[in-house]
């Protein structure tokens, strides 16, 4: 096992955001974790990177955190440093000498589609093109397991759809395991192995996964007229509404409950 | 763009020529007392005659110098204690209340004070430039450090990057752009600082100048002083401008 969840809880303050989730991921898996907005995906991720301690459960990781990369739906570089000072960043952190770490880069950006654009900052290029440089910092770390949360959130549709093309090449040309956290219903049955529906917060926890077992690589484009992309999306999708409403009916009960 | 840019400026030009213009025909008509409002042609000779003279360099190295240090020690006063009290929660409680109740009073009147403490030479004039210059830094940096992009301090952490990693490549390049953004402000500030306290008390400086000319009632040297002043702050505020544009260049290429 490559990541092994038990009974994780999550808290801010005293009111648990994530109470008893489970989750496995095996290695070479790719694992999309939806669910609601504000239900404590991201809170997931950041117990696992140890950015926040989780208040009871294990979380086993099959790996050391150095072999975990990770993708956030802001692309956070720094920008004072040039696209390839940003992709050098994390190997000059790891030990390398600055040339070593600057071919480094420069070989990382061209894979990336950026080869021209090593002396840009960040303000001198696009969104999807400051996402590339993003992934490229993290590939360059050659990590094992790649954490994301919606990585492609604030792009438009034509270039997220590129992206999540090349995202997938990637994936299986470096044998990447993957936990994608997204609300995108679609792409996550598009993309994944196997999707984790997580309820709805507080005390949010699995609410059920679904197997997608088509043959990887996928055509992005292809995959979406097969039979078990249709049935799997639908079940999520009347998994997911049903989760949306639940607050709505919930905070019905509590104000009836509070007027006298 | 360039081309527009360079329109204005001549447009501008062009406009000041003839404010000037009209000034010193209103002059040349007696319609204007010169004893006010001495023409520009005036004002170009009493500034000349400094010059000629030779007396006025000995008075912009006075004014120079104060400002310049004060203004030095002040960036880098500011800045420093701006960043111990953004990392260090006590020193924050003690220096906050104090720095704030500086910003709201205006600190020229600290003047005679330190007049009394460190005599009618250049410290006492430094001093002055120091502490205006100080507050404005302090507070760029401090409210900058606690604003900082917590994104940025996240990357950097979870590509491993240690304390130091991030004091290198998010804090003191924060700092930077936060201190280069009040700098044009400073450079003001530490000239208000030397000249104000030539004017209080001092026995050399552009300031003295002026104290003197107001006591003889010469408005040629007053409006020569004020002009002198005026292009020097103006050619510092040239050079910060430069040096931000360096400095900031991922902001402004």
């Amino acid at each position: 096992m490559m990541l092994d969840i038990r009974g994780l809880q999550m808290s801010y303050g005293t009111e648990p955001v994530l109470e008893n989730v489970d989750l496995e991921v095996k290695p070479g898996e790719f694992v999309s974790l939806i669910g609601p907005s504000g239900c404590g995906k991201s809170t997931l991720l950041r117990a696992l990177m140890g950015l926040q301690k989780p208040s009871a459960g294990d979380v086993y990781l099959g790996l050391t955190r150095r072999e975990i990369g990770l993708l956030f739906q802001d692309d956070a570089l720094l920008p004072w440093r040039t696209a390839r000072d940003n992709v050098a960043l994390g190997l000059r952190i790891r030990g390398t000498a600055k040339a070593e770490a600057r071919r480094t880069a420069m070989q990382w950006l061209d894979s990336v589609g950026l080869g021209q654009f090593g002396d840009r900052y960040p303000r001198e290029l696009s969104g999807g093109q400051r996402k590339r440089v993003a992934i490229a910092q993290v590939l360059a770390l050659r990590p094992k397991l790649l954490l994301m949360d919606e990585p492609f959130a604030s792009l438009d549709a034509i270039v997220r759809h590129y992206l999540t093309e090349d995202l997938l090449d990637w994936v299986e040309k470096e044998h990447l395991t993957v936990l994608m956290v997204t609300h995108d219903l679609e792409e996550a049955v598009a993309v994944s192995d196997r999707v984790v529906l997580l309820g709805n917060g507080p005390r949010a926890h699995v609410k059920g996964r679904w197997e997608i077992d088509l043959p990887r690589p996928r055509d992005l484009l292809r995959v979406k007229e097969e039979r078990q992309f249709a049935v799997t999306a639908r079940a999520l999708w009347d998994a997911l509404s049903e989760e949306v409403r639940a607050p709505a009916a919930r905070q019905r009960t509590e104000t009836e409950a509070a007027t006298p | 763009m360039k081309r527009e840019t360079l329109w204005l400026q001549l447009r501008r030009a062009g406009a000041l020529a003839l404010v000037l213009l009209l000034w010193e025909g209103i002059s040349a008509l007696g319609w204007i007392d010169p004893f006010y409002a001495p023409p520009p042609s005036a004002i170009g000779g009493a500034i000349a005659e400094l010059f000629v003279e030779g007396d006025i360099y000995e008075h912009l190295e006075a004014t120079f110098g104060a400002a310049l240090l004060g203004l030095f020690l002040g960036l880098i006063g500011g800045a420093l204690l701006g960043f111990i009290a953004a990392l260090l929660r006590p020193v924050a409680e003690l220096l906050e209340p104090v720095m704030a109740m500086l910003n709201a009073i205006p600190r020229v009147i600290l003047a005679p004070l330190f007049i009394i403490w460190l005599g009618i030479g250049i410290a006492s004039k430094v001093a002055l430039s120091f502490i205006l210059v100080v507050v404005l830094t302090f507070f760029a940096v401090y409210n900058g450090i606690r604003d900082v992009d917590t994104r940025l301090v996240e990357r950097v952490k979870t590509l491993g990057g240690g304390p130091l990693v991030l004091l290198r490549e998010v804090y003191v390049p924060s700092v930077v752009a936060w201190v280069m953004g009040s700098l044009k402000v400073a450079v003001g500030f530490a000239f208000t600082g030397a000249v104000v306290g030539e004017f209080v008390a001092s026995s050399r400086g552009l300031g003295y100048l002026l104290a003197f000319a107001q006591s003889t009632y010469n408005a040629a040297l007053t409006f020569a002083l004020i002009v002198l002043v005026l292009v020097f702050v103006m050619i510092l505020f040239g050079l910060a401008g430069v040096l931000e544009r360096y400095l900031l260049r991922w902001k402004y290429r």
